[in-house]
């Protein structure tokens, strides 16, 4: 099991009153699944994938990724986590913009510790992977909106990732380069990858193989369990 | 990855933030060149000073003790020192037989006179009457000509010495050998010129290079010598520690003024390591008093630094929260915004050292001897680096301690 959700609840303190994010959550998520995270604003999914790509840890509930308890730990730790199991990919692409992609691309990498010789080859590899070898010099402003998210992409891939953590990955491109980066995710599931999308677009979420509903800080629905439905 | 791969990264990310927003670093960094500037012109023209004033007392001589009425330096009342005897020359040749193992016992006398040469007159020159001893006693030598000889002092000869400013200010080039010199009323043939001695002047010391040595007979007999004070050089033998030397001087002083066990000196010694000792307290208190006001602007320069960096760390919470989201830790934030503050800093620090050589080398040419010495060098750059540290860590410290959440979401 890739992701072990037990009874999660999440928080939060606003202008001295207790909001509830998440009023427990249980879900599970098998390696090489293709997930849909689906609700409406406010309906805590940003903060279910928070939690899931180990920025935030639960106020109470556990986390089991890849088997180990990731709910106790601490920021040097989750920062860890972060570097090695998950890959980020963003709406709004964040990409850092003074680095070329090939330098945005080795950012985790750097982080991880490896050395300069032991980077160019996975850099390379990932950038090859999104179809953007041709960019790699190129800063994000010289970029169109589909290439940058495709050098996010390639950034998510670079670590070999346990679980790629889409937040509205085409919320930010016009409909044709959305279905091109969604075609790449679909290309990555068929290469084995664990991919969990957070969308409100039916027509993103009908790539996935699983759509999980959230209303009010709760599991409304979820296509894996029909009866929950 | 090694400490020093992680430190080149570090120091990339920094030079490429820096670069981004060169106005901004530079400027920032102006605040940090004025304040090394100031330190290390400071520190310079303190050092200047002290290494001519140490010149110029060297002439003094490290090996003599200089018995005279009042100490050079006074302390405490002086109405005690006031009704003391004046030393005489009679008192010298005493000195001298009773102290067979000194090198030198050199007896002089100092008054002021104008000295006329041709239409040219200087007013109030410092005239000392002295002895052939002097070479002796002192380091100094004459440049051209010679000094007062033995058969000078004994036959009074009317002869003199003149230092090289006197050279200079009356003769401009021409050979002043032989030239009669009027030195108050007395006419004097100039036998030798001294060499140039470096002047402690400005610190209202002594100004060797504006003196005349004449032979203290010839001196007694122009200018009267019944009342005058003199002042005993005296040289100690070789290999003799000075204190202890200084011991014996005193004790044959008391005998001579025929002192009582218990009643105090009448007399002092002088010598060149008490001059050097009040210039180095006052020259400490002086270079502290620099020290705070330079450091003043130093920190001034911090402080825009630090400015600079919590705009930096403000306008990159974004970035900070991609950077933790791939994997950043606390560490590494806090690194490299250190970096960039103390980049900051040392580009400062090394514009600034090099300005201060511009700036020294103006001292140099207009007031004093003064050189920028590699220690000051190492001190002004290990303080940049330091201001560096100091004025980037709270910033870091805030960048490192952003909740990756928040700094994502930050707008």
């Amino acid at each position: 099991m890739t992701v072990d959700i037990r009874e999660v609840v999440r928080t939060y303190a606003m202008n001295g009153v207790e909001v509830q994010a998440l009023r427990g959550v249980s879900l599970t998520v098998e390696a090489s699944e293709y997930v849909a995270i689906m609700g409406p604003s406010g309906s805590g999914k940003s903060t279910l994938m928070n939690l899931i790509g180990c920025l935030d840890v639960p106020t109470s509930g556990s986390y089991f990724l890849d088997g180990r308890d990731v709910s106790q730990l601490g920021e040097d730790e989750l920062a860890e986590i972060r570097n090695t199991k998950i890959g980020f990919v963003f709406q709004t692409f964040n990409l850092i913009p003074r680095a070329d992609v090939f330098h945005n691309v080795e950012l985790p990498l750097i982080y991880r510790g490896l050395s300069p010789a032991k980077r160019r080859e996975q850099v390379r590899a990932a950038i090859e992977s999104v179809g953007l070898a041709d960019r790699a010099k190129h800063r994000p402003a010289e970029l169109s909106g589909g290439q940058r998210q495709r050098a996010a992409i390639a950034r998510a891939l670079v670590t070999r990732p346990s679980i790629i953590l889409a937040d509205e990955p085409t919320g930010n491109l016009d409909t044709v380069t959305g279905t091109e980066i969604m075609t790449l995710f679909d290309e990555l599931h068929d290469d084995g990858h664990t991919i969990i999308l957070v969308t409100h677009e039916d027509e993103v979420a009908r790539h996935s193989n699983r759509v999980i509903r959230l209303r009010d800080g709760l599991i409304e629905a979820d296509s894996a369990h029909r009866e929950a439905a | 990855m090694s400490r020093l791969q992680w430190t080149l990264e570090a120091a990339k990310i920094a030079a490429a933030a820096i670069r981004a927003n060169t106005a901004r670093g530079a400027l920032t960094t102006l605040g940090i060149i004025i304040g090394i500037v100031a330190v290390v012109t400071t520190m310079t023209a303190a050092n200047g000073l002290a290494n001519s004033f140490k010149e110029s007392v060297s002439a003094l001589g490290s090996d003599v003790l200089y018995v005279s009425r009042m100490p050079w330096i006074i302390t405490g009342n002086f109405f005690e020192f006031r009704n003391r005897p004046n030393l005489s020359l009679r008192e010298s040749e005493k000195l001298k037989r009773q102290l067979p193992r000194a090198l030198a016992v050199n007896p002089t006398s100092a008054t002021r006179r104008d000295l006329k040469y041709r239409s040219e007159t200087l007013e109030n020159i410092v005239v000392i009457g002295t002895t052939e001893q002097h070479m002796l006693v002192s380091t100094s030598v004459p440049e051209s000509g010679r000094f007062i000889s033995a058969s000078d002092v004994q036959s009074k000869r009317p002869v003199c010495v003149i230092g090289s400013t006197i050279r200079e200010r009356l003769f401009e080039g021409r050979d002043p050998l032989n030239a009669k010199l009027k030195i108050g009323r007395t006419t004097f043939r100039v036998v030798g010129v001294m060499e140039k001695q470096g002047s402690a002047g400005f610190f209202g010391g002594p100004d060797f290079d504006s003196q005349v040595f004449v032979p203290v007979t010839t001196f007694i007999k122009a200018y009267g010598g019944s009342n005058r004070n003199f002042n005993f050089a005296v040289k100690a033998p070789p290999g003799e520690k000075l204190g202890d030397f200084e011991f014996e001087v005193i004790g044959e002083m008391r005998k001579i003024h025929q002192l009582r066990p218990g009643e105090k000196d009448d007399f002092a010694i002088n010598k060149m390591d008490s001059l050097l000792h009040m210039f180095n307290n006052v020259m400490g208190v002086l270079l502290l008093i620099g020290m705070v006001i330079t450091g003043i602007s130093l920190f001034v320069g911090g402080i825009g630094v630090m400015n600079i960096m919590f705009v930096s760390v403000t306008e990159r919470t974004r970035e900070i929260g991609i950077r933790k989201a791939i994997g950043a830790k606390r560490r590494a934030i806090l690194t490299q915004f250190l970096f960039e503050s103390c980049a900051i800093c040392l580009i400062g620090g090394a514009i600034g050292v090099g300005l201060s050589f511009a700036v020294s080398a103006l001292i140099n040419r207009f007031l004093l001897p003064a050189s920028v010495s590699l220690p000051i060098v190492a001190v002004a750059l290990g303080v940049s680096i330091l201001v560096g540290v100091l004025s980037g860590f709270i910033p870091a410290l805030r960048a490192s301690r952003l909740n990756p959440v928040e700094a994502l979401r930050y707008e």
